[in-house]
């Protein structure tokens, strides 16, 4: 198949690196702090899980990493370069090429089948239609979803969903997927497959898996574990790769 | 996603997308019937224009300027001749007839009728009228003292075939003249003022009665109307170039009425279509606007996936374009059916100002169905523009935050 596994022999290099990231809003005269001068690496190959409690700014921290959000201060580097100098089209071409994000509510386009919402990203990067349907029909074999390729995504589970969310993600080969609170729609047994198909990923073909959530069960699947707490980062065990509050 | 997504995010929300395409289709109808029962109204005053004026007619600058004094505007034989071989030399060239037209006093014992007189060549094979006889019958080649005269006059003055009227009317020199005439034939047209002005009369005998060998103008009969004008301007050139002192006019040139009211269908049309593009234009603003709303979720994720502002604005916009592709195309569809129902009922009209009612009827032809087809498309695709904008300009995590 090979999504992914370009980067085995990379394993442990450093790919995503966030330095001193700061997150504010306004609310009113008020100013409020989503995240306070974070810093954090990603390896190649990590399984990263985030825990934290609601309102503790996993979702913005994953924003950023994902690039759909800028901080207010700091930087992100993706393989070294730094992202807030780079233009819109820019930063989607790093989402199209280099991320896979899988979202809580799954957000599969309704009017496409599951085979057509994995393809869409190898749409994007315009790639030739024998290559998508090879590498969508691998994607499907591999979330184990064949079979139902040509449903669209009400006539799917929802674990079902989540696993066409995946294949999604990994279609274009990304070197990290970013899941916010993947599981939080899914019923435990449907959540725990979920999981270890992340997991599976992650160990056959190296990409770096950071997933936030606020369920204990995940982390139990976590490589390493960070908490965020009052939009700070706390390392906790793992393999202790830099991941500090200031 | 190529075609597939804009096409299956159309159905998204059915009965809102059929009320669109039946906005887009009932516009494009009802701006197709109008343009072709236009297209047709003007057809026939067209046909009719040229058949009562021909294609062309080539006369002294003079007699177009009503510079006229007396009769010096005529056209001399050896300028008719020029003209003849000019004409020959016009692929398109079909015909053309000599004519002399002079006021005249018509009368008969009992009563008088000033008249219009025009002294045609007899079964000439541009402007004779005789197709037109309801009794009697045209003019012939034998025929000398002989009046074809209109239904309205025969009837006013109690004429008949056979009928002997008094024509008086002034020579070339100055001096009056008169004549009498036997009806040969009574002809019927659609102006009532004309059948009751126009009598026709043998062209030699209208020379000798004016004591003339000369004609007012020379009537030209082409192959095809679009002629009309490059015949026209060619004449004009090759005239000058050789210093014959006419001018030509084209039929549309000798018909002030047909370019009044052919501007006034052309601004009625206008003004039709307009209205009808504003109309679809805010329904399918409003309809688009409403599409973007309840898919501000997925702008933001398909954004989040990597796709473009530009990416996002080409999917809203193809949407309209499918919109409008379809809606148009089933708008000429419709119009086609309503202007084949609309023929087959054949209603019938009387005009004012003419006397015989004619079949109400529309006319479409590929160029006809173009226009509101075109129309529809621009409107709709300009009011996709706003809402396609306001999608691609979406900010990615807001947009992901609506639920």
């Amino acid at each position: 198949m090979g999504f992914g596994s370009r980067f085995c022999h990379v394993r442990g290099a450093k790919f995503l690196d966030a330095q001193r990231l700061t997150k504010t809003y306004r609310v009113g005269s008020e100013t409020v702090y989503a995240l306070r001068d974070v810093n954090f690496v990603a390896l190649q190959g990590d399984f990263v899980v985030i825990n934290g409690p609601s309102g503790s700014g996993k979702t913005t921290f994953l924003n950023l990493m994902s690039v759909i959000d800028r901080p207010t201060s700091g930087e992100v580097f993706i393989e070294s370069q730094p992202t807030s100098t780079q233009s819109e089209g820019q930063l989607a071409y790093l989402r199209k090429t280099k991320i896979g994000l899988v979202f809580q509510s799954f957000n599969l386009i309704p009017v496409l089948s599951a085979a057509e919402n994995v393809e869409y990203p190898l749409l994007l990067q315009r790639r030739p239609k024998p290559e998508r349907q090879e590498r969508v029909a691998a994607l499907l074999a591999e979330v184990g979803l064949s079979d139902l390729a040509r449903r669209r995504p009400n006539e799917l589970s929802g674990g079902q969903r989540q696993r066409v969310a995946i294949a999604r993600a990994l279609v274009s080969g990304p070197m990290i997927v970013l899941a916010d609170e993947p599981t939080a729609n899914l019923d435990s047994k449907t959540g725990e497959a979920v999981m270890d198909l992340m997991r599976r990923l992650n160990e056959e073909h190296c990409v770096t898996f950071i997933v936030v959530t606020h369920d204990p069960a995940v982390s139990r699947y976590a490589g390493r574990r960070v908490r965020i707490h009052d939009g700070r980062l706390e390392e906790g065990e793992g393999n202790g790769v830099a991941a500090s509050a200031s | 996603m190529g075609w597939r997504l804009p096409l299956r995010s159309l159905w998204r929300n059915r009965r809102r997308t059929l009320l669109s395409l039946a906005v887009i289709a009932l516009g494009t109808a009802v701006s197709l019937f109008v343009l072709g029962f236009l297209e047709n109204s003007r057809f026939q005053i067209q046909e009719s224009t040229v058949q009562e004026y021909g294609n062309l007619q080539v006369a002294s600058p003079k007699l177009w300027k009503n510079e006229t004094d007396g009769y010096d505007y005529l056209v001399s034989p050896r300028d008719v001749a020029r003209l003849a071989s000019l004409l020959e030399m016009e692929p398109g060239f079909r015909g053309s007839t000599s004519e002399l037209q002079f006021p005249g006093l018509l009368g008969t014992g009992r009563e008088t009728q000033v008249i219009r007189a025009i002294g045609i060549e007899p079964e000439n094979p541009v402007l004779d009228f005789a197709e037109h006889a309801v009794a009697g019958r045209g003019l012939q080649l034998s025929d000398t003292a002989s009046a074809f005269v209109g239904r309205t006059l025969a009837e006013r003055l109690s004429l008949s075939v056979g009928s002997v009227i008094m024509v008086t009317l002034t020579t070339v020199n100055g001096a009056y003249n008169a004549s009498p005439f036997t009806v040969v034939g009574i002809y019927k047209y659609s102006n009532e003022q004309f059948e009751q002005q126009v009598v026709f009369v043998p062209l030699a005998f209208a020379q000798r009665l004016l004591n003339t060998d000369g004609v007012d103008r020379i009537v030209i009969s082409l192959d095809r109307i679009e002629a009309s004008n490059p015949v026209a301007s060619r004449l004009a050139a090759a005239l000058q170039t050789d210093g014959t002192h006419l001018a030509p006019r084209t039929w549309d040139d000798l018909s002030p009425f047909y370019r009044q009211l052919a501007s006034y269908f052309n601004a009625l049309f206008a003004f039709l279509s307009l209205a009808i593009s504003i109309l679809v234009f805010f329904i399918i603003l409003q309809v688009q606007t409403l599409a973007f709303l309840e898919r501000t979720r997925e702008i933001g994720t398909i954004r989040a996936l990597g796709t473009t502002q530009r990416e996002v604005f080409g999917l809203f916009f193809s949407e309209s374009a499918w919109l409008a592709v379809l809606g148009s195309s089933m708008g000429v569809a419709l119009g086609a059916l309503l202007v084949a129902a609309f023929n087959a009922v054949g209603i019938q009209w009387l005009p004012p100002g003419t006397i015989e009612k004619f079949t109400l009827g529309a006319r479409i032809e590929v160029k006809t169905a173009l226009v509101p087809f075109a129309v529809s498309l621009v409107a709709t695709l300009l009011s996709a523009l706003y809402p396609a904008a306001q999608a691609s300009r979406l900010r990615v995590v807001e947009a992901l935050r609506i639920e």
